[in-house]
């Protein structure tokens, strides 16, 4: 069973996609006051998510949930990238393994401070 | 039949206060004394898990009265068989000043004696010993504390080991106990943000009278309010007696934090931003905080809950599934259990509001809120029937979207609420308890204390 996995978006996040195709794409929740993607790989790819990270697990929906803080960071900067919600991004993602790794050993005591 | 209620005595019908505000007096009952540095207590890894300094403040501020001071045997053993105090009032914890043999070596003191307790190297408070008394075995102490499967069936699931905060906080007491009075000589000073929300109970009881408050509500809060929270408050605040309460007093439980938590300065804040938001607003809201470092030990944390909040004037309570809980040890419903129907082999045959010298505050048992966009609105769990629909404020999707520094929608958090959260974030480079945070917390402590030559 394909797995998929959610990207939260908020409006700095939208304004990036103005203008793309994925702009149809969005997905509503909380009556539309949330938008995400909901991007869906095969088992393959999940498998190679899985492995990466290891605090990633599939909750009862399907979904991969509690990776790293930095995956879905660059997670959406592939999507942003790429304008694609296919297999691109999570390439993109596995190409920077290593990178994700780094900050996510350090989320436990630094997470970047968003700006407002 | 009278329908009103009346704000209730305080627990053991008079206030404890133990706060001498007379310096000179103060200094004349230090003078000479053998003096004890506080120290916070470590678990085995050398990890601040309490600071008896805040059971001190919660004591001598009346929070929990009547509680005097820290406990003889007597006491400590019939708390754990019945969880009265030697006054026949019921109270769940043993509360103790513990200190090492070779500090009792270095001190020096017998019983008639009194000590001179330091925070931050100022006088704070003196402690006049009536007993010292050694715990043989602090493990066997803390699982008598907290329960056992076997010896309270009703709500213990499993047995408590070191993934317990309160458990392993019992179980890193040291051996010597010096039980007797505290009173506080040389007043602190909270540090901001705690200083505007500091209200013991003679003051905030006061403000409820100036208020004209008959009814107050508690929410218990050891975080930042989304959403569910402040709908939870809002609804919850509809019982009260022919109307509904005139007030909602938000406490915060202010101690030792667990990696994740967020910070309390964040917490208390937060509350406040839902006040002067409007949301709730601030005629009818106010936000206070006590310090303690909590056990987490859902029915018995719910009891001195109630103490609490019953000596700050509070006439109703709001309890939650899961409250004051961690893991799996207790069933979810156990406070459920204590104020519904009782715990018989934690002492209570009956509610633990109708046995004698019990609890004169209200349980109010409200569930859960959630968004479902088929009623199109925040719906509570008891009523909306769309449960393939309803969109859940689930904590750790929350926490998530925080992580990532993506604004949340106004459906989650208020966008006041979530500034707070940047603010502190900002300070203390994460939005949560990191280990940097909690070590620096505990030294930094909440206090500042003035200068006191004795
Ligand atoms: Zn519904």
């Amino acid at each position: 069973m394909a797995k998929s996995i959610a990207v939260l978006l908020d409006d700095k996040r939208l304004g990036e996609m103005k203008g793309s195709e994925l702009e149809n794409k969005v997905q509503m929740m909380f009556g539309g006051q949330l938008t995400c993607f909901i991007l869906e790989m095969d088992d393959d790819k999940a498998k190679q998510v899985m492995d990466a990270f290891h605090t990633a697990r599939v909750d009862s929906r399907g979904f991969i949930t509690d990776v790293p803080i930095a995956f879905n960071r660059v997670l959406f900067e592939e999507i942003a990238k790429t304008k694609s919600l296919g297999a691109e991004p999570i390439d993109g993602v596995m190409a920077r393994v290593s990178e994700i790794q780094e900050f996510a050993a350090k989320e436990g005591e630094y997470l970047p401070v968003p700006e407002l | 039949m009278s329908l009103v209620i009346e704000t209730p005595p305080p627990h053991g019908g008079r206030l404890e206060e133990r706060v001498v505000r007379d310096r000179e007096l103060g200094r004349k009952l230090a003078k000479g004394c053998p003096v004890f540095d506080i120290k916070p207590t470590l678990d085995e890894n050398g990890v601040p898990v309490r600071n008896v300094y805040r059971e001190i403040m919660s004591i001598c501020y009346g929070f929990f009265s009547p509680v005097e001071g820290s406990m003889k045997k007597a006491e400590v053993d019939r708390i754990l068989k019945e969880r009265r105090l030697l006054n026949d009032w019921v109270f769940p914890y043993p509360l103790v000043f513990d200190i090492t043999e070779e500090d009792l070596k270095n001190l020096g003191v017998t019983v008639g004696d009194r000590v001179l307790l330091r925070i931050k190297g100022k006088p704070f408070a003196v402690l006049d010993i009536d007993e010292i008394w050694r715990i043989e075995n602090t493990e066997e102490l803390a699982t008598k504390t907290f329960g056992t499967p076997e010896d309270n069936p009703e709500v213990v699931k499993e047995p408590f080991d070191k993934k317990m905060p309160g458990w392993v906080i019992y179980k890193s007491l040291n051996p010597v106990v010096l039980a007797g009075k505290f009173r506080i000589i040389n007043e602190p000073t909270f540090l901001p943000p705690f200083d505007k929300y500091w209200f013991p109970p003679r003051k905030s009881r006061e403000e409820y009278a100036r208020r004209e408050w008959r009814t107050v509500i508690n929410h218990q809060t050891r975080n930042v309010p989304h959403i569910g929270h402040e709908f939870l408050m809002k609804n919850a605040a509809y019982m009260g007696d022919s109307e509904p309460c005139h007030g909602i007093q938000v406490n915060a439980i202010i101690g030792v934090k667990r990696p994740g938590d967020y910070p309390d300065e964040a917490i208390i804040e937060g509350h406040q931003a839902v006040n002067e938001g409007g949301y709730i607003k601030p005629e009818r809201h106010l936000v206070t905080f006590t310090l303690w470092d909590m056990r987490y030990g859902n029915p018995l944390e719910s009891m001195l809950h109630g103490i609490i909040r019953q000596n700050m004037g509070c006439t109703h309570h709001m309890f939650g599934r899961d409250h004051a809980a961690v893991g799996e040890y207790y069933d979810m419903w156990s406070t459920q259990i204590l104020w519904g129907k009782g715990i018989p082999s934690f002492g209570f045959p009956a509610p633990i509001t109708d046995v004698p010298y019990g609890l004169k505050i209200r349980p109010q048992n409200m569930a859960e809120f959630w968004y479902c966009p088929v009623c199109n609105e925040i719906a509570y769990s008891g009523c909306c029937g769309h449960d393939k629909e309803k969109e859940k404020f689930s904590g750790s999707f929350v926490r998530g979207m925080v992580a990532e520094g993506v604004f949340p929608p106004k459906v989650i958090f208020r966008p006041e609420v979530y500034k707070v959260i940047v603010k502190w974030w900002k300070e203390f480079d994460y939005p949560f308890c990191n280990p940097k945070y909690v070590k620096e917390k505990e030294e930094r402590l909440e206090v500042d204390l003035p200068d006191m030559d004795i």
